[in-house]
């Protein structure tokens, strides 16, 4: 943490992200705590805790178009790792 | 093996109304005698080998019989002897033909719900006395004439009698231990008023009603993915910016699957996982080896309490939709290596190619405190067969806030340090 607030020192928005360390710090304290002796967070992972039996995954990928100059560092809304996030049903 | 003892009496089925309505007219009734028969359960599990009312001992006949713990057997307390029933995925082929499985297939104890009567009569092959079970919380009773212990095993109109049950591992001692050792691990921010009315002797056993299911199914699932081409910097005055240029893609995955023994949960008030519960401390603690459930036996139930099934295979089918959807995204997940900006998936879809239903009463030993401030029923929850425990302990705000403001003071105050000294 001190670390990356060092870090952070080398441009011009440095005393803006340190100054912003106190509260996230007191805000991650909190959370972390209450998530520890709450559970909120927790439930059965059915996805990795079930027998499950899969054929090999089927599939493929077509070039839609070329992002040529971004300062985005990966894709919106990526919910590839979030397997509960429903999204639109197709019948 | 199983007990093959009769039963003197005969057990009378739930009492029926005295008034069912006026009679029916000379057509109703000839076309109620044409009618086909009613069709019975896809897999009837009903234990043929139990009358309905006494569960004998197979060696002397008495009644007095309970689950012993360590054993996992039924014991006869008048004579010691000890037996099981025998395991149903093997007695209704429930470990097979997964990959082949059309439709739903209901088991007898996963039928739909038709009565909501929850207290039934039956009567006493002792003495003949008429005693009272009210099936919502017990599937026991002791006839209060005889001491004969009479047992739900007559499958009931109102989902109190499921297909299998998962006799009790872990001893009550056991997971009052479990409990005290997770709750003493979160001492130091708990409320005052739970860390002065802690007492994890009050633990209670209780057969949870849960379906499991075994289902075939087929998941399909389109989006976008990312591929980075470039990466390179900028300088904007003072500072460097990063750019990259990236190839879009659209993606499209499909995988088909078979699961074995997906567990959900049998009644609305564990199923509801709101902000204002805890239930998710109870499904936490799932998977349970329900390969080892036992054909039912509702003496496996005396000294516990149980929890009644409310809910059919109609309403949980869309549980298992969402469920299927979420196991093929895991399974898709590791064919998107190549999309290193990530994936987002846009829509998606589930065929439901063939599932099989059976409702199981799981032992789970439960610990609960309400918090009167805040109306919250917390659970500490113990898995009766693995002996994994999750609970949830009501906090001290104050503390906590207390705890969060000092950590964020010691690292504003590092930051004032850092800025003062590289000014």
């Amino acid at each position: 943490m001190i670390g990356e607030i060092l870090w952070a020192t080398s441009g011009d928005e440095a005393p803006l992200w340190l100054l912003a360390a106190g509260p996230a710090g007191a805000v991650a304290t909190y959370w972390s705590l209450y998530r520890y002796y709450r559970n909120t967070d927790k439930s059965h992972a059915y996805e990795r805790d079930t027998l499950i039996s899969a054929q090999p995954v089927q599939g493929h990928r077509e070039k839609v178009r070329h992002i040529s100059r971004t300062r985005d560092s990966d894709i919106d809304g990526d919910n590839s790792s979030n397997h509960r996030e429903r999204v639109q049903r197709l019948e | 093996m199983t007990q093959d003892a009769t039963p003197p009496g005969e057990a009378r089925a739930p009492r029926e109304s005295p008034f069912d309505g006026p009679p029916l007219s000379l057509e109703e009734e000839l076309a109620a005698a044409r009618a086909d028969p009613e069709p019975g359960p896809d897999i009837d599990t009903v234990n043929e080998s139990l009358a309905d009312g006494l569960n004998r001992c197979p060696k002397c006949g008495s009644t007095d019989v309970r689950l012993r713990g360590s054993t996992e057997m039924l014991v006869c307390l008048f004579c010691r002897h000890q037996w099981q029933e025998a395991r149903v995925e093997e007695e209704f082929g429930l470990g097979v033909g997964i990959d082949d499985l059309e439709g739903t297939v209901v088991a007898g104890g996963a039928e739909e719900i038709s009565g909501d009567d929850d207290v039934i009569t039956m009567t006493c092959g002792g003495c003949g006395a008429d005693v009272v079970v009210d099936t919502a919380h017990a599937m026991n009773a002791r006839c209060h004439w005889c001491r004969h212990t009479l047992n739900v095993n007559q499958r009931t109109p109102n989902g109190a009698v499921p297909d299998a049950v998962l006799p009790f591992r872990l001893t009550r001692d056991e997971a009052v231990e479990k409990i005290r050792a997770f709750a003493s691990k979160r001492r130091l921010f708990a409320h005052p008023r739970f860390k002065k009315e802690f007492v994890p002797e009050n633990v209670l056993g209780v057969y949870l009603p849960y379906l499991v299911i075994d289902a075939r199914a087929e998941a399909a699932y389109v989006g976008q993915g990312e591929v980075q081409t470039r990466r390179w910097t900028e300088k904007q005055g003072d500072n460097t910016v990063t750019y990259y240029a990236a190839d879009v893609y659209r993606v499209d995955r499909s995988v088909a699957f078979t699961v074995d023994d997906l567990t959900v949960e049998g009644a609305a008030d564990r199923a509801d996982f709101g902000a204002g519960t805890t239930n998710n401390i109870v499904n936490t603690i799932l998977p349970f080896d329900t390969k080892n459930a036992v054909k039912w036996n509702s003496s496996y139930l005396v000294g516990f309490t149980s929890e009644k099934r409310d809910l059919d295979v109609a309403d949980l089918q869309p549980v298992l939709e969402d469920q299927l959807l979420s196991i093929g995204r895991s399974q898709v997940h590791d064919t998107l290596a190549e999309f290193d900006r990530g994936v987002r998936w846009e829509a998606e879809k589930v065929d439901v190619r063939g599932s099989r239903w059976v409702s199981m009463y799981l032992p789970v030993w439960l610990y609960s405190y309400y918090q009167e401030n805040t109306r919250m029923l917390h659970y500490i929850a113990v898995n009766a067969r693995t002996g994994e425990t999750m609970g949830s302990v009501p906090v001290s705000q104050p503390r906590l806030i207390a705890a969060a403001l000092t950590v964020g003071t010691v690292l504003e105050g590092i930051a004032g340090w850092i800025l003062v000294a590289t000014a």
